[in-house]
């Protein structure tokens, strides 16, 4: 703070040059003082320099670790709140909102800091000089304070309203951007726009609706600052013809007026200031503050190797939208695999997840090797599972890199065999850059087939005590997928394997397949029992292969 | 493959230069009026906030002394009336440059998304997605205050500099040279710190840029990071790209900061080099009271050129972000519409392929001369091994590439010569990434036809066979999914892409792996939905599952860049070529029991 003082010396410097040098000739101080104001701003100006390097390193270390924390609560948050949460709002904390968290910190308290430095100078002063006018003029002080109060309370909605459209303006360019192949498929730019637009137009309306609040309070505020010279002027200068003041003093109290006013006039700009961070650290607040509903026992489990016992017990779950899994029990022992076949939105990616533990099972268990998985550390429960998902995603980066996902040391033999075994390793060496090919986001730029085996790759390379493939070959020809389940036989004795398939040929050589439906059990068995029951399996086998004894059967054999 | 991934700086293609900066103020121009106006009124203000010291100074001087209350009553009443003008102009210039800073951002941005629009496939494969938003949404936010504070500020200042320097040449020339040897020492001194600023400030960009990207794509990868328990990693990486963020920015304003305290010091030295000569010249003819006048124009003097150091210096600033969105505005749209291009009418269905070639990147030929002619209302299935060019095929009779040779035709009609949009909204195509949009699904499926009722969407709903699991949500079609289509199984959004695909009424409709993960049973049932709703449409149907190709009206294998084989799905078993083979394929399963 002391340096808020050396800006008093060169003016003060100035004054002795009129005064001394000037008036009364006193030429040979002149060198000493020019020498003394030179000194004086550069030890002023490297002073601030230094000041505000300090609050420029406090300001990134606090928001590095804020976006450490909020990243980490990302990493920790569990997909129920993915699924509500739209990932432009999420990137506008992670990005604007930490912004403004640092401006506040960089500028904001910089400014508070040196203005209630001068703040103070101005208090001791002014008393200093003459109390009672000093009183006088600190009464007028709250009325200030009070103005610079409404236009807190009266700004604090509009900045939650910029922040809230800017989440909007984020989500509606962030869809856009993702959503580029469906907009380019239906022609439908200049709606885009036009919904953009939406969001742009509300960004510039919320923006001018705070600015409405300023134009109405921050002239007032700086209005009533310059008041408080006609105070002085007006009670001080009665004073002086009362002759309880003298004129001199008056001049000198002038002089340093602003000392008092210039604070309050930036009190305005300060707390517009402070209600953006106020609505930008609420926002982060709340991220932080989100619990994920999964989270670890207290005294969790860490095992190494899990063996890949799978064993689920009366398993029953439901979402808001009613119940999607009832009494499920079944058990899965290492080296077999199970298939789960069901139409479309009969729960069989849910089973997959609350085997993940990604939801929490509602009612019944799921042990894991005898124990139930809720026992088991997060980390080390997963790091036993594979699964390749249904959605593939893949991140952009060399396919080396996305297959090395699970297991970012693995070498590029390890990676290429991974590769193999899931048959991606042919298309991939017949890209121009091989396994240095960057795949953009998601995985565009690859078909379909290739993006699954790339999926597989991933999983197999993680060479996890169970493996999970839901969906994970649908889109892969059939010659492939043939070769992909001979390799996975082969290579994959020992674990436990589930499957979540619709093509028949996919499922059929199950140790055990489970048919779900309506999120019960109705069917488990081998592909022959389950063809000669006749039921739900039967029916599938009968529409992808019924007419295989009429139109194929000598031809086959 | 060039592509760019979250930790590789972007290259920059486009140096920030004066014809982005002439680009920049063409988005200004149209607010010249509000410039004017508030220049005007800025020195209003100046011109009684001068008013204010002369007022006290007479109170100072005579009132008080003397004793004249009526007259200390009279000046500060005039007092006040300063202060209501200049409250009063600082509320016009508020409101004035806020709508002026606002309204040009959001032009800039509504050009830039709209240009995005434009663009190809290509151009959002190529990069993370986080890069692209930041472009159109941080960076842009950044110019709002340089775009209208500055300017205003810019032309204020240079307007009070130029008077006082007036001022000061009436009052001393000799004093005013002195004064003046102060500008070309700092424009020496902020020159040779621009180069480094630039290069500071890009870095901090690029840095941001990629910060971004990874941060993006950690939200939508989530999922799969939680899968493969890889938070931990994900964790270091992401502190890595923070601190190369941070390091960037402190490196940078170590420097930006330097610019004010180097304006203090160079005033400092002038102000010491008026006294100097000043006193020196008292002798011969600098009189004390011209010095005195001198020196507290000179404080005035340097105030505007502070200013002007700030303007210079967030122009640098917002430099590193102008040329990226300018070079993003510059991207060429791989497909547009030609001149002259004509609306594409009603389309039949006669599909022509008159020896297409097609290559994505050159010399790597996807399709090689490939000719076929479909006539409208077939059902054309496409077969072949993954990557053999079958999507490229679907995707050249939508345009979204254009041919590298050949012509592609619909009812005769090159598809260059018409409009995309003509072409476009009378497609109908289903790919193999569903994309689901915030919204209701209503909105979804709605999607395709705007103008669609809610009855015809629940009819499309009902014909493949959607209606069922989206009546059974908790809010039926009002339900609100999020983009990532969370809480749909895949399954359950291709049934929402398929009905939006089909909703759109299109007069050829392109199934690319529609219903990969949709179950056999449901699929049969939306094939004898389609059947009905198809009859007169050409469609092209990719898929794996050859139960759902078997009843295509012909079967095109697609391998090595061209078709091998055509025909009938009896016609192809009969040939005993690659299709029988693939066929026989899928019972192999069954000897192996």
């Amino acid at each position: 703070m002391g340096f808020t003082l050396l800006n008093l010396i060169p003016p003060y410097l100035s004054g002795v040059i009129v005064d001394r040098v000037l008036l009364r000739g006193e030429k040979e101080l002149l060198w000493q003082v020019v020498l003394l104001v030179i000194g004086a701003t550069f030890l002023k100006s490297a002073a601030r320099y230094f000041y505000r390097l300090i609050f420029e390193h406090i300001s990134q270390d606090v928001v590095y670790q804020i976006r450490m924390n909020l990243y980490q609560k990302l990493q920790e948050l569990d997909f129920t709140f993915f699924d509500q949460a739209r990932t432009g709002d999420l990137m506008t904390r992670m990005s604007g909102d930490a912004d403004a968290v640092r401006h506040f910190i960089s500028w904001v308290a910089f400014s508070l800091v040196e203005n209630v430095a001068i703040f103070s100078f101005a208090l001791i002063t002014l008393f200093a000089i003459n109390y009672q006018l000093a009183l006088v003029l600190m009464a007028c002080t709250p009325l200030i304070c009070l103005l610079a109060l409404r236009l807190s309370i009266k700004v604090k909605p509009a900045f939650f309203g910029i922040r809230e459209q800017l989440s909007k303006l984020n989500s509606v360019v962030q869809e856009n951007i993702s959503g580029n192949r469906v907009v380019k498929a239906f022609a439908k730019e200049e709606y885009e726009i036009s919904k953009f637009s939406t969001e742009n137009d509300g960004f510039k309306e919320k923006n001018l609706q705070a600015i409405r609040i300023w134009e109405r309070y921050l002239p007032a505020l700086d209005a009533a600052c310059g008041g408080l010279t006609v105070v002085l002027l007006l009670v001080g200068g009665l004073m002086v013809i009362k002759g309880a003041l003298t004129i001199g003093r008056l001049v000198i109290f002038n002089s340093f007026l602003w000392t008092l006013s210039y604070p309050l006039r930036n009190l305005g700009w300060l707390i517009n200031d402070l209600q953006r961070f106020v609505a930008a650290a609420a926002q982060i607040l709340a991220l932080l503050e989100a619990e994920p509903k999964i989270k670890n026992s207290p005294t969790p489990l860490r095992k190494e190797r899990l063996e890949g016992q799978v064993e689920l017990v009366n398993v029953s779950f439901s979402q808001e939208s009613g119940e999607v899994l009832r009494e499920v029990s079944f058990t899965a022992r290492p080296g077999e695999t199970v298939a789960i076949v069901g139409p479309t939105g009969s729960g069989k990616s849910t089973l997959v997840n609350l085997i993940c533990r990604f939801y929490e099972v509602m009612d019944g268990e799921i042990l894991i090797d005898g124990v139930n998985i809720k026992e088991y550390d997060l980390t080390c429960l997963r790091s036993n599972i594979a699964v390749a998902m249904q959605d593939v995603f893949l991140f952009s980066d060399t396919i080396e890199g996305n297959i090395a996902y699970g297991l970012p040391d693995a070498g590029l033999e390890e990676v290429q065999q991974a590769a193999r075994t899931a048959g991606a390793h042919d298309f991939i060496t017949k890209l121009p850059a091989g396994y240095d090919t960057i795949v953009g986001e998601r995985g565009v730029g690859l078909s379909g087939g290739q993006k699954q085996r790339i999926a597989l790759a991933r999983a197999l390379l993680k060479d996890p005590a169970i493996l999970i493939l839901d969906d994970t070959t649908s889109s892969v020809d059939l010659e492939t997928e043939r070769a992909i389940q001979q390799n996975l036989k082969s290579l994959y004795k020992k674990k436990t394997i589930f499957v979540i398939a619709h093509r028949i040929s996919s499922v059929c050589n199950a140790d055990l397949i489970l048919t779900l439906k309506n999120g019960r059990i109705i069917e488990a068995g081998k592909h022959e029992e389950l063809v000669a029951r006749k039921g739900y399996y039967y029916t599938v086998f009968q529409h992808q292969y019924g007419d295989f004894d009429l139109a194929g059967s000598e031809e086959a054999k | 493959m060039s592509r760019n991934k979250f930790d590789v700086d972007e290259d920059l293609n486009v140096e920030f230069n004066l014809d982005q900066v002439k680009r920049l103020l063409g988005y200004v121009k149209p607010y010249k009026r509000q410039i004017i106006f508030t220049v005007l009124v800025m020195l209003i203000c100046s011109v009684t906030s001068f008013a204010g010291p002369y007022l006290i100074k007479i109170a100072l001087d005579t009132a008080i002394p003397n004793g004249q209350i009526p007259q200390l009553i009279l000046l500060t009443l005039v007092y006040i009336a300063t202060l209501l003008i200049s409250a009063y102009c600082l509320k016009l210039r508020i409101r004035n440059t806020a709508v002026m800073g606002q309204s040009i951002i959001q032009n800039l941005r509504r050009d830039l998304f709209t240009h995005l629009q434009l663009l190809p496939f290509d151009y959002y494969d190529s990069r993370p997605h986080g890069k692209i938003l930041v472009r159109v949404v941080n960076y842009i936010n950044t110019l709002s205050d340089l775009l209208s504070n500055g300017i205003i500020n810019l032309i204020t200042d240079l307007f009070t500099l130029f008077v006082i320097i007036f001022f000061m040449f009436a009052l001393d020339y000799r004093l005013t040279l002195v004064s003046l040897t102060g500008l070309p020492l700092l424009a020496v001194a902020l020159l040779l710190l621009k180069n480094l600023q630039r290069k500071l400030w890009q870095r901090v960009s690029r840095k941001q840029s990629n910060m971004n990207a990874y941060i993006h794509e950690s939200i939508c990868g989530i999922k799969v990071t939680q899968s493969f328990a890889r938070e931990r990693v994900n964790l270091g990486i992401f502190q890595e790209l923070n601190d190369q963020y941070r390091t960037a920015w402190l490196k940078a304003i170590k420097i930006i900061i330097l610019v004010n305290p180097l304006v203090e010091n160079v005033s400092t030295l002038v102000l010491a080099a008026v006294y100097l000569a000043g006193v020196l010249w008292l002798v011969r003819g600098t009189t004390v009271g011209v010095l005195i006048a001198f020196i507290s124009y000179i404080n005035s003097f340097w105030f505007p050129i502070f200013n002007l150091a700030n303007f210079y210096n967030s122009l640098l600033n917002a430099a590193a972000y102008i040329e990226r969105i300018f070079e993003t505005m510059d991207e060429k749209p791989s497909v547009t519409d030609n001149p002259g291009a004509r609306l594409m009418p009603p389309i039949t269905g006669l599909v022509e392929f008159v020896n297409v070639s097609f290559a994505y990147e050159e010399g790597e030929e996807i399709l090689h001369e490939v000719s076929f002619t479909v006539q409208p209302g077939e059902t054309i299935a496409l077969v072949g091994p993954t990557g053999a060019g079958k999507t490229t095929i679907v995707n050249l009779i939508s345009r979204f590439y254009d041919v590298t040779a050949g012509r592609v035709l619909i009812d005769g009609i090159d598809l260059r010569e018409v409009t995309l949009k003509s072409l476009r909204s009378q497609m109908g195509v289903m790919l193999q990434d569903t994309f689901i949009f915030s919204g209701t699904i209503m909105d979804n499926i709605r999607y395709s036809r705007l103008d669609a009722t809610d009855e015809q969407v629940i009819a499309a709903a009902k014909a493949v066979k959607a209606h069922d699991f989206i009546e059974k949500m908790e809010e039926g079609y009002y339900t609100q999914v999020n983009e990532r289509g969370a809480r749909l199984s895949v399954g359950e959004r291709q049934l929402i892409s398929f009905t939006r695909a089909l909703l759109a009424d299109p007069r050829i409709l392109i199934l690319d792996e529609a219903t990969s993960s949709i179950d056999t049973e449901t699929e049969l049932l939306v094939q004898q939905g389609l059947e009905r709703l198809l009859a007169n449409r050409t469609s092209f149907i990719i898929a794996h599952r050859l139960s759902t190709i078997k009843n295509a009206d012909r079967i095109m294998y697609i391998d090595q860049g061209g078709i091998v084989e055509a025909g009938t799905h009896e016609e192809l078993m009969k040939k005993r070529g690659v299709y029988y083979r693939l066929y026989l394929s899928q019972y192999q399963f069954l000897e192996v029991i």
